[in-house]
């Protein structure tokens, strides 16, 4: 019960926050206007989804399939991934998104902006999905590793029966982090005029000149793919906790 | 002072008894009191505040040393002279301007924006200061060569986030699919590549895509509407809406448009006189 | 069981921890390793069971030598049995899956089998209560129990303890102990290193004092703990005597 009350002053003190900044500015309220265009807000935001399932999809076999690669014994497949990483990483979302549309895609042929930009929006996050990945597996107590030998695993086994439940358990909460984050990045596809969620909210912006009434939504509209993303990772946490 | 000193030992306890959530509203209160105080609107009226997006060459752009240039900070400054202000602009995306100017963040828009009845619902506009129209930048191949030609089932025309390009894409394209960019680079280098068909934009801008992107584009030049330019001023400041109108007249009287002309047009001028086309200002 | 240990040498980096160790033992049923900590005998445990290869020197069990390298070393760790001091079990799964998991995944039984028996070996220790709980949810004397389970499962040849009952308090220490008696007493090959003197000197047959990485005695096991003939002996053995 006092849960309930301590997080609803928490939202009280909030809005009475956000009230004031707002009645600070002479703007005036057009919501009409933005509800006018419901329907490309609603498209928009189907096609986030879409994207973005189909993104982080991919994002785990890249990213899966990047950590395994740093554990293998020939020297080149292990450099390549850990560049592959560490560049995709280190560079800007914005600059990758650029250079791989317009300058591997079309030297491809590859035509199909939706296409690249999921492709694009895979190989990003697929590098933090590896780190995480390789985080969690390097987690694991080396005593297990002992106690596994110990028992005759080979090294399969153990990777497979020891390891990898282990990391993905303790990788979880990082891994829901970066679906968020996919999410919420996928809104930079708007460059290349991939018709998502936040090029259309800004569209609608430009056409009603109403920035609050078309951002809200926007916000909103995010909230609702991210939040439950959280809570799943958070249970599924919990249901599957084993240290007292 | 023993007094004093009970009476705020009283309050503090008085305070402490108060249930949990009164006690966030009254924070929340105080905060939004020094909300209300701090933001006074006592603005500095010694300088006048223009939003412009300075990827517009040559009416609004940066040098080398990154400070604003071009024909449309040079009319600024005549103006902010001509008012006795200091001038300060401020870099803002195209879209993003006229939520500036009824925010109060800005005085005035100059960024070569097209006075539109849409527009003008939100937003006043000065008299006309430059007349012209959009037209289309296409691909080198391919045979289109009027806006008809383009709005085909499959093909894709770009056009640039809130520009009347844009506005004209949504309310004239029936069968063409509409892809929108805020980078009017982007939008050029798409068509130089293939990946769409046309770009709208306004003739001065497309004349120089173009030229950029000479041997894989071609620029249908033929004014497909007649727009015209005027500085965007917030509803109700008429005063200052006088003075802008006034300093207008008075700066085409005094050739300084001409001027402009000639120092940043000066190729197009030429190019448009060889073409047919009536120029500018 | 025989063994044979000729000037085993192991290094870890600059650190020599056995330093040309010699032993040999004719004919024994359980040893019991002692000495000082640091001074070597968890690693001769380690070597003997196949976990780590010697830096030089050769180790024979029953006349076998253990081979150095992956696949044989392998055949051999799945013919022994290993408990350590802590950490033997895996934290995600429960205590019977943590005995049965090896006896299928290693030793070929099937599903249903596999289970089976480890459900038998948790009844042998008292233990049929606790078989789903996790090891986070066992006291530290029930986990050492299933860990010793989960090391005789497959019937192995002999049977490694290192330190097991180290971190235990002294009732789950007893409770280890008396499972690590039933082991004896069902005539099963134990190497065991340990603190315990008293069980030690009880239920081993043969005692080999290590320190600085060198046998200093070795002998029947009342004997070496009651009348220690060399010096350095004689000084481990006061110290528990002390107090």
């Amino acid at each position: 019960m006092s849960r309930l009350v301590s997080i609803g002053g928490a939202i009280l003190f909030l809005s009475l926050v956000l009230y004031t900044s707002f009645s600070a500015l002479e703007y005036q309220w057009n919501w009409e206007s933005a509800l006018r265009y419901k329907k490309k807000f609603a498209d928009g935001w189907i096609a986030t989804l879409w994207i973005s399932a189909l993104s982080l999809f991919f994002a785990f076999l890249i990213g899966s399939l990047a950590t395994l690669c740093q554990r293998v014994r020939i020297p080149l497949i292990r450099h390549l991934s850990m560049i592959y990483v560490e560049l995709t990483r280190g560079t800007p979302l914005l600059v990758q998104i650029f250079f791989f549309f317009y300058v591997v895609a079309d030297a491809a042929g590859i035509q199909n902006r939706y296409v690249v930009g999921i492709a694009i929006m895979a190989i990003f996050s697929g590098a933090y999905i590896s780190e995480i990945l390789r985080a969690g597996i390097e987690g694991v107590g080396k005593s297990q590793l002992l106690s596994a030998k110990a028992i005759g695993f080979s090294e399969y086994q153990t990777f497979r029966y020891v390891i990898v439940p282990q990391a993905l358990r303790s990788s979880l909460p990082a891994l829901a982090g970066q679906t968020a984050n996919l999410i919420k990045d996928s809104s930079l596809l708007s460059v290349i005029a991939i018709s998502e969620f936040t090029l259309n909210a800004q569209e609608v912006n430009a056409i009603t000149y109403s920035s609050f009434e078309s951002f809200f939504p926007l916000a909103f509209g995010y909230l609702i793919l991210t939040l439950p993303i959280m809570r799943l990772s958070r249970s599924i946490e919990n249901r599957l906790r084993f240290e007292t | 002072m023993q007094p004093f000193g009970e009476s705020f030992n009283g309050v503090m306890r008085l305070f402490s008894f108060l249930p949990y959530l009164s006690k966030i509203s009254i924070c929340g209160l105080g905060i939004a009191l020094m909300f209300q105080l701090g933001c006074s609107k006592e603005r500095d009226t010694q300088i006048l505040v223009v939003g412009m997006e300075l990827s517009y060459p040559p009416f609004e752009m940066t040098d080398e040393n990154n400070k604003p240039t071009g024909i449309s900070v040079e009319m600024a400054q005549a103006l902010a002279n001509r008012l006795g202000k200091n001038l300060r602009i401020e870099n803002i995306p195209f879209a993003g301007l006229i939520p500036a100017l009824k925010t109060g963040k800005i005085d005035l828009i100059i960024s070569s924006m097209t006075h539109t009845e849409e527009r003008a619902q939100s937003i006043s506009f000065s008299n006309p200061y430059l007349h012209t129209g959009l037209c289309v930048l296409v691909s080198q191949s391919g045979d289109s060569n009027s806006i008809e030609d383009i709005d085909q089932f499959g093909a894709k025309v770009a056009v640039k986030q809130g520009t009347t390009g844009h506005i004209y894409a949504n309310a004239n394209l029936k069968k063409a699919e509409i892809l929108i960019f805020d980078k009017e680079s982007a939008a050029s280098l798409e068509v130089a590549q293939g990946k769409v068909d046309a770009f709208i934009y306004d003739q001065i801008s497309i004349y120089l895509n173009w030229k950029k992107h000479s041997d894989t584009t071609r620029a249908l030049l033929n004014p497909i509407n007649s727009e015209s330019w005027s500085i965007g001023i917030r509803k109700g400041n008429d005063g200052l809406a006088t003075q802008v109108n006034q300093f207008l007249a008075d700066y085409e009287a005094s050739g300084g448009f001409d001027q402009l002309g000639d120092k940043y047009l000066s190729e197009q001028k030429a190019e448009f006189k060889k073409l047919g086309f009536p120029f500018f200002f | 069981m025989k063994l044979e240990l000729e000037s085993v040498v192991k290094t870890y980096g600059t650190q020599r921890v056995l330093d040309s160790l010699d032993l040999t033992i004719e004919e024994t049923m359980c040893l019991a390793l002692i000495g000082p900590s640091g001074g070597g005998k968890s690693t001769t445990l380690r070597l003997l069971a196949g976990l780590e290869s010697p830096t030089s020197g050769t180790i024979r069990i029953d006349g076998n030598e253990i081979a150095h390298e992956n696949q044989q070393l392998r055949e051999y760790r799945q013919r022994v049995g290993v408990v350590f001091q802590a950490y033997n079990l895996f934290p995600h799964f429960d205590a019977i899956t943590n005995i049965a998991l090896p006896l299928e995944k290693v030793h070929g039984y099937s599903r249903g089998r596999s289970l089976e028996k480890a459900g038998m070996l948790l009844e042998q220790f008292q233990l049929t209560n606790h078989r789903f709980k996790k090891p986070a949810e066992l006291s530290g004397g029930q986990s050492q129990r299933v860990a010793i389970a989960r090391a005789i499962a497959p019937d192995p040849d002999i049977v490694f303890l290192d330190e097991p009952t180290s971190a235990l308090d002294p009732e789950m220490t007893a409770e280890v102990l008396e499972a690590i008696e039933t082991l004896i007493e069902s005539k099963k090959k134990l190497l065991i290193a340990t603190h315990q003197m008293g069980f030690a000197k009880h239920a081993a047959d043969t005692v080999a004092i290590i320190a600085e990485g060198k046998i200093v005695e070795v002998g029947n096991s009342s004997q070496v703990i009651d009348y220690p003939r060399t010096a350095r002996a004689q000084k481990f053995l006061k110290s528990y005597l002390k107090f």
